[in-house]
């Protein structure tokens, strides 16, 4: 699975007269590494090469109606061309998390986090063994039973459940709950029912709660016994303080009872909250995948905290809007900048009936304030996490979302936002249901945690812990998981391109050899630090990117975004292409103006961003990225800017599969060839070519007759840009220093938070950044700095994967 | 006289000869392989230096292409 999608290099041409044939050395087997995010390559760690046999599984005699492989080891083979595929993958996306998805074959893989989910979300553990056992080709592995067992024992057994403002600790296992009284702390928090008095400290209250309605699993379980999943169950529940529920979650975290609970929303039954009087307008239908999401978070009446990952531009706000419209009390959205709080905004209004006084921004720029007793607030998460003094305004406005109690915690972009931010927000807002939404691929938010947890579960406890005053800062515990909630649906990208939900896109990558002068430059020693600069400005380069400009604009009337990281390239190319550019220093207004401009005007058609406009800004016109230079090998990035072209243009018919239009969006990924760039551009390829995504490598751009149409055609021109290039300082071709404006959230995770000092000093506000380039070491040569070594790995490790 | 030397030709793209211009001209005086530059994509080097020429590039490719940890 693993080589499938990746394109092969095929060898330069180096001839020599003698006739020996050139061999290419065997590759290093060790992984390089450019000093890439850490989470970004963890999800490698567990997939160490090993030859596995699979001789002895034995094969059911009508194999070839079911649609899986399971192996011993915890990963699952899906094929996709089976006719159980829709329904095997529903259940598999529940259960296991994907490690890569092409076109014929998934892989999946067993994790006691994805099971957790799983358990999350209503399934049992009874119920994910059968059916996994219906739908594989071959006898469920001893070895897989077991660790579904082990994984799901304890799990979903305990919920916490917000009932008329009370919590209530509810298990359908009495003996479950006999446990967590018998420890000290929980049995105190216990409050007793006034009317029932000392009628014994072992009796629970029993209700009823309704089962699943969602009915997805169960047509695959047709023969198999799961009325009680659809009848209503008998639950067991005791009522406890709500001052104590922080103290009562953590005695039930794996370092102590290990009975993590969930968390549940009985909104229909809450009648202390005001409701908002707000519906989703007619013309919003949500498509088949978003009804899934969000019968995944509705599946039994009550709100369930989580994660729905659905791909940049394939709807996520509808998504989070209807689900605010089904609990229809008070939401609190919180967005990565100023510009997506206008379009969350926007998003309310335009697919809800809410009411213009119902909703209010509250940005730095934009103090609103909704009248009445119940709205949407939609703001930023450094708006409530800011740490220094506010002006009196704010301070009033911030004092009122601390106080109020949200139905609704509703969180856009969750993989980019740092924990100790979450976990300040989680602890200033009281909300009785959290939603994250997300455009990238689950594993890639927690990875290593998946395994970390398994092992030093006690450790990520503690530093998960929020107490009042002091928020414990460990950068390297970012577990949305227990922060936020389970996945609860995650949406596979090809299948949404088949059903026309999202664009089809072309990628390419195109290969600029660099010219003679710019090569020489880049190979001299006293250069390395300009080596990006270099490769990045490479004539070839520039007149591939204005070829392809012209192209588009001119003969098919498209919209283009140029991506440049380096500030440098990125104003030498739109100054002498003459377009507009937004980088971090570009003012809102500015933003705005640009943008309109970029929507509305048949005259702009390309507009130039640095990583400004990786997130968030939302150009739904632009079907073309042209992508110039990027951060390093950054996975998430590339993601992240395909993403800006997903949303699906043109008429459905069309873009269907066998559709008029067989790609309607391109992306294209310009590279310096025998360059590091090189390097950095398959390894951010990665994770699209995970996704099914396959790029088609072009060479011969611009076509040799293009010759002085474009520009740097002369070789005089070429030198002055060379020399311009040298000339400039270091800092000045290096990477953009984003300003960060109090708004924003930008991507890398190394960053100076505002200290008291600054605060006091009255500089808070400016808060400044540091970026982990990797170019001091990729420059220096040391390039193999960071061997993974499978023998070097740490004994907790071995024993798990060994 | 016609004075004849024995060596190699090598023809490769632009960039490579650039990389090998580059490798001669980090080499101490005693060491310089490069006989003539013939053009931007010819050379004439010295016979013996064809396995050295060679493991250079391959360790060069190899520093930029990323191969998928399996």
């Amino acid at each position: 699975m693993t080589g499938h999608g990746e394109k092969s290099r095929p060898s330069k041409k180096i001839k020599l007269s003698n006739k020996e044939e050139h061999r290419p050395t065997p590759v290093d087997a060790e992984e390089i590494d450019f000093g890439d995010d850490p989470d970004e390559d963890s999800r490698y760690d567990d997939r160490i090469v090993k030859k596995r046999d699979f001789t002895r599984l034995e094969l059911k005699p009508d194999h070839m109606n079911r649609p899986l492989w399971a192996c011993a080891d915890g990963r699952i083979f899906l094929e996709t061309f089976s006719a159980l595929y829709k329904q095997a993958y529903d259940f598999l996306i529940a259960i296991a998390e994907p490690v890569c998805r092409p076109e014929s074959m998934h892989e999946y893989n067993l994790t006691p986090h994805s099971l957790y989910a799983a358990v999350s979300v209503g399934l049992e553990t009874e119920t994910v063994i059968t059916v996994l056992n219906k739908l594989s080709k071959t006898k469920l592995p001893k070895e897989m039973i077991d660790f579904i067992h082990a994984s799901t024992s304890n799990y979903g057994k305990v919920k916490l459940v917000l009932k008329k403002n009370r919590y209530f600790v509810e298990s359908p296992f009495p003996e479950v709950l006999k446990k967590l009284l018998k420890d000290e702390a929980i049995s105190r928090a216990r409050i007793f029912p006034i009317e029932v008095g000392s009628q014994g400290n072992d009796s629970f209250t029993i209700s009823k709660t309704m089962g699943e309605i969602e009915s997805g699993h169960q047509e695959l379980l047709n023969g198999v016994d799961v009325a009680a999943a659809a009848e209503e169950k008998e639950t067991h529940s005791f009522e406890i303080d709500p001052a104590q529920v922080e103290n009562v979650k953590q005695r039930c975290l794996p370092n102590a009872l290990n009975y993590p609970m969930l968390e549940e929303y009985d909104f229909r039954n809450d009648t202390v909250n005001p409701d908002l009087n707000m519906e989703l307008k007619p013309q919003a239908q949500p498509r088949p995948y978003q009804e899934k999401s969000l019968s995944k978070m509705f599946g039994n009446g009550r709100a369930r905290s989580g994660i729905i990952v659905l791909p940049c531009g394939a709807g996520k706000s509808l998504v989070g809007v209807s689900a605010a419209c089904r609990i229809r009390k008070s939401c609190l959205c919180l967005a990565t900048n100023a510009v997506s709080v206008d379009q969350w905004a926007f998003q309310f209004k335009l697919w809800s009936t809410i009411r213009d006084d119902q909703i209010c921004r509250f940005t730095s720029d934009s103090k609103e304030r909704f009248r009445g007793n119940a709205g949407v607030v939609v703001t930023t998460y450094n708006m409530v996490a800011f740490g220094g003094k506010r002006s009196e305004e704010s301070e009033k406005i911030i004092e009122e979302i601390r106080n109020r109690e949200w139905g609704l915690l509703l969180m856009d972009e969750v993989h980019v936002v740092p924990a100790h931010m979450f976990r300040k927000v989680i602890s200033i807002t009281k909300s009785h249901c959290k939603l994250g939404l997300t455009g990238l691929h689950y594993i890639q938010i927690c990875g290593l945690l998946y395994n970390l947890q398994i092992f030093l579960s006690a450790y990520i406890w503690t530093g998960l812990h929020v107490s009042a005053t002091l928020v414990r800062e460990d950068e390297r515990i970012t577990d949305l998981n227990f922060l936020i909630g389970p996945k609860l649906y995650e949406a596979n990208w090809l299948d949404l391109v088949k059903g026309g939900f999202i664009a089809n896109v072309q990628c390419a990558e195109v290969w600029c050899p660099m010219t003679k002068e710019f090569f020489a430059e880049y190979l001299k020693k006293e250069n390395s630090k300009k080596k990006q600069a270099l490769y990045v400005m490479n004539p070839n380069k520039f007149r591939a990117c204005e070829f392809l400009i012209r192209f588009h604009e001119q003969q098919r009337g498209d919209k283009i975004i140029v991506f440049a990281d380096n500030l440098f390239a990125l104003t030498e190319y739109a100054m002498k292409l003459r377009k507009p550019m937004i980088y971090g220093a570009t003012s809102h207004i500015e933003r705005t103006r640009i943008l309109y401009a970029f929507k509305h005007s048949p005259d702009v058609n390309t507009v130039f961003l640095s990583k400004v406009g990786d997130n968030s800004i939302d150009i739904p016109e632009a079907n073309v990225i042209i992508q110039i230079s990027s951060h390093a090998g950054s996975r998430r990035q590339e993601a992240q800017r395909l993403g800006r072209i997903l949303r699906a243009k043109g008429r459905l018919q069309d873009r269907m599969s066998g559709g008029k239009e067989e790609y309607n969006a391109f992306f294209y990924s310009l590279v310096s060839t025998d360059t590091q760039e090189m390097y950095y551009s398959t390894k951010r390829q990665q994770f699209l070519i995970d996704q099914g995504y396959s790029f088609k490598i072009i060479t011969s751009l611009p076509p040799s007759d293009s010759g002085p149409d474009l520009s740097y055609h002369r070789l005089d021109e070429q030198l002055g840009l060379l020399s311009k290039v040298l000339n400039a300082g270091d800092d000045a071709v290096g990477l953009e220093q984003l300003e960060e404006d109090a708004d924003d959230i930008a991507l890398q995770k190394a960053r100076r938070s505002v200290g008291s000092m600054s605060a006091m000093s009255g500089a808070s506000g400016m808060v400044y950044m540091e970026y982990n380039t990797g170019r001091g070491k990729a420059g220096q040569g040391q390039i193999k700095s960071k061997p993974k070594d499978p023998s070097k790995r740490h004994v907790l490790f071995k024993r798990r994967f060994g | 006289m016609v004075n004849a030397i024995k060596g190699l030709f090598i023809s490769c793209d632009i960039p490579m000869a650039q990389f090998i211009v580059n490798l001669n001209a980090s080499l101490p005086a005693s060491q310089k392989f490069i006989v003539h530059m013939l053009d931007n994509t010819h050379m004439f080097v010295q016979p013996h230096v064809a396995e050295m020429i060679r493991s250079r590039i391959a360790e060069f490719r190899d520093q930029n292409s990323y191969e998928k940890p399996a």
